[in-house]
Order: C-alpha cells, then sequence, then structure tokens
C-alpha cells in the first residue's frame, strides 16, 4: 500500500515537472521558432501556423544586419549599458567599501536605506524624472536614459559590491597603510583590483538592468528619433509587423541577457533569497 | 562637538567616498518625490502661473477611465499575487528533492529570468494572436497532436478586458516564477530534516507533516514573496502595457494620462494614489502575516 502510494506521488511528480518545462519553455521555443520562419510559415492564409517553420531561415536576420532602425537601437543600447556600467560602478563601489569597512553608528541603517531605493516603484517615478530631465534637456538623449537606469542599479551595485568587499580580509587594507600606501591608493591599487572579479558581476548585473529596461528609455525616449531595442520593439510593434521580425529582434535583445545570466547566476541567487532581484 | 570633529577625522575617507551615492540615490528620491508631490497638488492658471489645488484627484475619482483601471488593478493584484506565490510553491517543491538532473532541471527553471519581459510581452502577444494565434490553434484542436476542439471559435484575447488581462497576469508570473521559487526553495532547504524524521516517527503522514512542520516554517519565505510580489504586481506596466493597451490599470493609465491626454499633473495624481496603495497594501499584508504566523505556530 505504502509503495503503492509513493510510486503515485512519484508519477504526479513527473507530470508536474514535465509540465512546468514545458510552460517554461513555450514562449522561448515560439520566440526561436518564429525567428527562423520564412514568410509561408507566417502568413499562412488560414491554415494553422507549424509549430517548425516549412522552410527555417536565417534571412530575418541577414535583413537586420542591413535595416539601419535596427543596427543603430542596438548601437544605443550598447551605449546605454556601457554608461549606466560606468556611473554606476563609480559611484556604488567606493560606498560599498565605505558602508563595509567604516563601521560607524548608523551605517547599517544607511545601507539598508541605500538599497531599499530600488523598492520604489519606477513607474512612480518616471513622470517626475521626465518633467524634470525636460528642463535639462535629458530627454530624447543617452546621457539621460543611462541616467535613469544608473539610478536603478546603483543599490544592486552597493548590495553585490558590499559583499565581495566583505570577502577581502580588513589586514590587506591595514598592512598596505602600515606599508606608507594612503587610504585612497590602498583602495584603488589594491582593493579594488582583488574585488575585480566580483565587481565585474556587478558590471554585469547592470549591463543586464539596462539592456532590458523599458519603462525609463520608453518615457525618455518615446517620441524622440533614439531607440534602445526593447523601445524600437514597441515602436515596431504599432505598425503590426510580421511576427518573424519582431522574433528575430527579441532574439538579438535575449541572447546577451541569456549568456550572462548564466554568468552571474551564483550572484543572482543571492541576491534573490536576500529579495534583491527586481 | 568635540567627539563630532575627531569622529570625523577618523572616517574622514569612508565619508568622502560615500557622499556621491549618498547624494546621488537621496538626491533623486527627493527630487522624484517633491516634483511628483508638486505636480499632482497644482494646476496651470490660464495666465501661466502655478497654484495648488486638489483638482486631479477630484477629477480622477469622477473619470470613468480611473475608476474602471482601479477596479481592474485591485482585481490584478487580489488574483495576480497568490498565483505568484502558488506558481512559486508549485515550482519549489517540484524541484527541492534530490535527483538525477536537478541541476539542469533548476536552470531550465530559471529561464525566464533571463528573458526580457518585453521579450516575454510580444512571444505571448504573437502566441495568443487572433484569430490565427498557437493558443487559438491549439484550442480549436488544429494540430494532429491535439485533436480536442475546446473551443469553436476563435477568442479574441486582445478584444475583452478579463482576457487581455488574463493574458498579462499569465506573462508577469510566468517571468516572476524563478525569483518566488528561489526564495521558497532556500526556505524549504533551511528547514532542517530533523523535524521531519521525528514526525515520521511519531507516525504523521505526509499531509499532516505539511501541514504542522512545513508550512508554518515556510512562512517567513513565503512572506517574502508575498510582500515583494505584491509590490511587482501594482506597479506592472510592461505586460499590460503591451497586451491591455485598451484596458488599462493604474501603471498603464498613467501613460495614458502622460502621454494622450498631455497631462503631467493628472498623471503625476494617479501615480501617488498608486503610491498610496502600494504603501497601504505592504502595510496590511505584513500584518495579516504577523497574524497568520501567530495562529499557525500556536497550535
Amino acid at each position: 500500500m505504502r509503495k503503492k502510494n509513493m510510486r503515485g506521488t512519484r508519477v504526479i511528480w513527473l507530470i508536474g515537472i514535465i509540465v512546468m518545462i514545458l510552460i517554461v519553455l513555450a514562449p522561448i521555443f515560439v520566440m526561436f521558432k518564429y525567428s527562423l520562419s520564412d514568410r509561408s510559415s507566417v502568413v499562412t492564409g488560414g491554415k494553422p501556423i507549424p509549430l517548425w517553420p516549412y522552410h527555417p531561415t536565417v534571412e530575418q536576420f541577414h535583413g537586420l544586419a542591413t535595416m539601419d532602425r535596427f543596427m543603430t537601437a542596438a548601437l544605443i543600447s550598447l551605449e546605454v549599458a556601457l554608461l549606466s556600467i560606468l556611473i554606476a560602478l563609480v559611484i556604488g563601489t567606493p560606498a560599498a567599501y565605505a558602508l563595509v569597512r567604516y563601521r560607524f553608528p548608523g551605517v547599517m541603517v544607511l545601507a539598508t536605506l541605500l538599497i531599499s531605493v530600488r523598492l520604489f516603484p519606477d513607474i512612480v517615478s518616471v513622470v517626475p524624472i521626465v518633467e524634470v530631465f525636460l528642463k535639462f534637456r535629458l530627454v530624447n538623449s543617452v546621457l539621460g536614459v543611462a541616467l535613469a537606469h544608473s539610478l536603478l542599479s546603483i543599490p544592486y551595485v552597493i548590495f553585490i559590491a558590499m559583499g565581495v568587499f566583505e570577502t577581502i580580509p580588513r589586514e590587506l587594507d591595514e598592512q598596505a597603510q602600515i606599508l606608507g600606501a594612503s587610504k585612497l591608493y590602498s583602495f584603488t591599487r589594491i582593493i579594488v583590483p582583488v574585488a575585480l572579479p566580483g565587481l565585474a558581476a556587478a558590471a554585469i548585473y547592470v549591463f543586464l538592468l539596462s539592456w532590458d529596461e523599458f519603462i525609463f528609455a520608453y518615457f525618455l525616449l518615446a517620441f524622440g528619433d533614439l531607440s534602445t531595442l526593447p523601445v524600437l520593439l514597441k515602436k515596431i510593434l504599432s505598425w503590426t509587423p510580421q511576427h518573424n521580425l519582431l522574433a528575430a529582434i527579441s532574439v538579438m535583445l535575449s541572447i546577451p541577457v541569456i549568456i550572462f545570466t548564466f554568468v552571474v547566476q551564483k550572484y543572482m541567487r543571492t541576491g534573490a533569497t536576500a529579495g534583491a532581484v527586481k | 562637538m568635540t567627539r563630532i570633529i575627531p569622529f570625523i577625522r577618523r572616517n574622514l575617507f569612508g565619508i568622502i567616498i560615500l557622499t556621491p551615492a549618498v547624494l546621488y540615490l537621496v538626491g533623486f528620491l527627493l527630487i522624484i518625490l517633491f516634483k511628483v508631490v508638486g505636480l499632482a497638488f497644482t494646476q496651470v492658471s490660464p495666465d501661466g502661473s502655478l497654484f495648488p489645488t486638489a483638482v486631479h484627484f477630484i477629477e480622477l475619482s469622477q473619470n470613468p477611465e480611473f475608476k474602471a483601471a482601479f477596479t481592474r488593478t485591485i482585481w490584478f493584484v487580489l488574483v495576480g499575487t497568490p498565483m505568484e506565490l502558488i506558481v512559486g510553491m508549485i515550482a519549489a517543491f517540484l524541484v527541492v528533492r534530490e535527483f538525477k538532473g536537478r541541476g539542469i532541471i533548476r536552470s531550465v527553471f530559471i529561464l525566464p529570468l533571463a528573458i526580457p519581459a518585453i521579450v516575454t510581452a510580444i512571444m505571448l502577444y504573437i502566441m495568443f494572436d487572433f484569430p490565427g494565434g498557437h493558443i487559438n490553434d491549439i484550442l480549436m484542436g488544429r494540430h494532429s497532436f491535439f485533436p480536442f476542439q475546446l473551443i469553436a471559435e476563435p477568442v479574441n484575447w486582445r478584444g475583452s478586458g478579463f482576457f487581455a488581462l488574463m493574458v498579462s497576469m499569465v506573462g508577469k508570473v510566468w517571468r516572476d516564477m524563478p525569483i518566488s521559487m528561489l526564495i521558497i526553495l532556500a526556505g524549504l532547504q533551511s528547514i532542517s530534516k530533523d523535524q521531519y524524521e521525528a514526525a515520521t516517527t511519531m507516525g504523521a503522514n505526509t499531509f499532516q507533516t505539511f501541514m504542522k512542520i512545513t508550512l508554518p516554517l515556510l512562512t517567513p519565505a513565503m512572506a517574502t514573496v508575498l510582500v515583494l510580489r505584491s509590490i511587482e504586481v501594482w506597479k506592472e506596466f510592461i505586460f499590460p502595457f503591451i497586451l491591455a493597451g485598451s484596458y488599462p490599470l493604474l501603471a498603464t493609465l498613467i501613460e495614458r494620462a502622460y502621454h494622450e491626454w498631455r497631462d503631467p499633473h493628472e498623471a503625476s495624481a494617479i501615480a501617488l494614489i498608486l503610491l498610496g496603495l502600494i504603501i497601504l497594501s505592504t502595510i496590511i499584508i505584513f500584518y495579516v502575516l504577523k497574524w497568520l504566523r501567530k495562529q499557525l505556530v500556536k497550535v
């Protein structure tokens, strides 16, 4: 009786796993399938859309390479992401170091406060930010989007970099200072190089956040000629394009995210369990 | 005073390198708060000057579009938040036991996190297309692998508020599933095996151990998921924006007020209302969970 029961739960568990895998993979499969679809597999004239294209082709990707709007948007996305990484790391890393090394009263409250800035709803802050940015000519500009994105990512940088600095023994700073290095020198020349792999993870995190961020980018770029890739997707959507074009752009947008997510998965897990994932 | 100067001198370097981040984050936050409150409570008079007023909130309370968005948002949160928790729990319970290939399955379950939200929304847009999307094809039994006709006519998913918001919710829950799963998983793994063994030796069955051990000890993790996810569901923008354009929630109504009505004052008023609702609901959830935990642990 007990054995039979065990087998029963095992079957239910197996079905659960399979259903879950199918649900998780379905949209991803659809994305890749459509991006490889030829015209006849998308515009079927009433027949059901095939689960695999009749004539798989990479012509959509060839098309993207010669599509000016796409190439410009990809470049803008990259510029915004790199600029956000620069701003977020330059501001966030020293702060994280100070929060870990200087144990003055209230420092943990300050750390919690800075990290929980990310809980402030982005959709609430977007209108005031655009209104303020309008005055400084930051709307419809790469710098404006990068500033908004670094505002979102600095709390994450502080969180990740604090974890990195906590693993570096205090003796390292102390010895450098005994040997006559200034605090600035020992931070920039000794601590930061040691922390570099962890900081690289923080940089990737900022990249991911900026690369697929939609709300700020959309509000800041909606009526201009500049677009990041997510904004381009939305702008294209309003001219009811063929689905395989949408899917091809989606693939190009997703691939860096998929690769980098698995690179920083370890950090994401600790982040997620601490509630630090968006 | 005499104690402050040596304190500053001792920590000078730390204070200096901490300042930019504090200024940046707190400064931005203060600017945002001042601006959003300032916009929401002022109006431009005909001669171009600003005057303080609460007229936007009064106007909104009489605006049928706002009322509809308000009701939709309440439903979206009431259904969406538990969905996020339940799906995350199912996923976590599926992968918590030891089995061959668990690492791979877990990596697959984390995949939604690696798909940008806007891409997920576009994929649902394609899958739930009308009349010829995949979901309609499958439900109408037009594929040989699933020859059951569940519906006679294709459903116009984006043409009805109910379906459009359901599809948005599917997207939201799909994309957030890994986060809820990881938090629940961490909670499950922190429960020691001894407690289960003790319960089993004393003759408890699976249901009893679940109700008396797993669930009470899992409440902190569940509380984390509920609080964080409810905030996320309240402010969800991308999925309803792409998939339920004609049926705005409060978050998407902000966009409409700003871009279509061209009224930053009205948009800010909606944003403030949304912010108030988020804070209120977080407090309520917090206290309800505290009470619930007491009830569960008392037994």
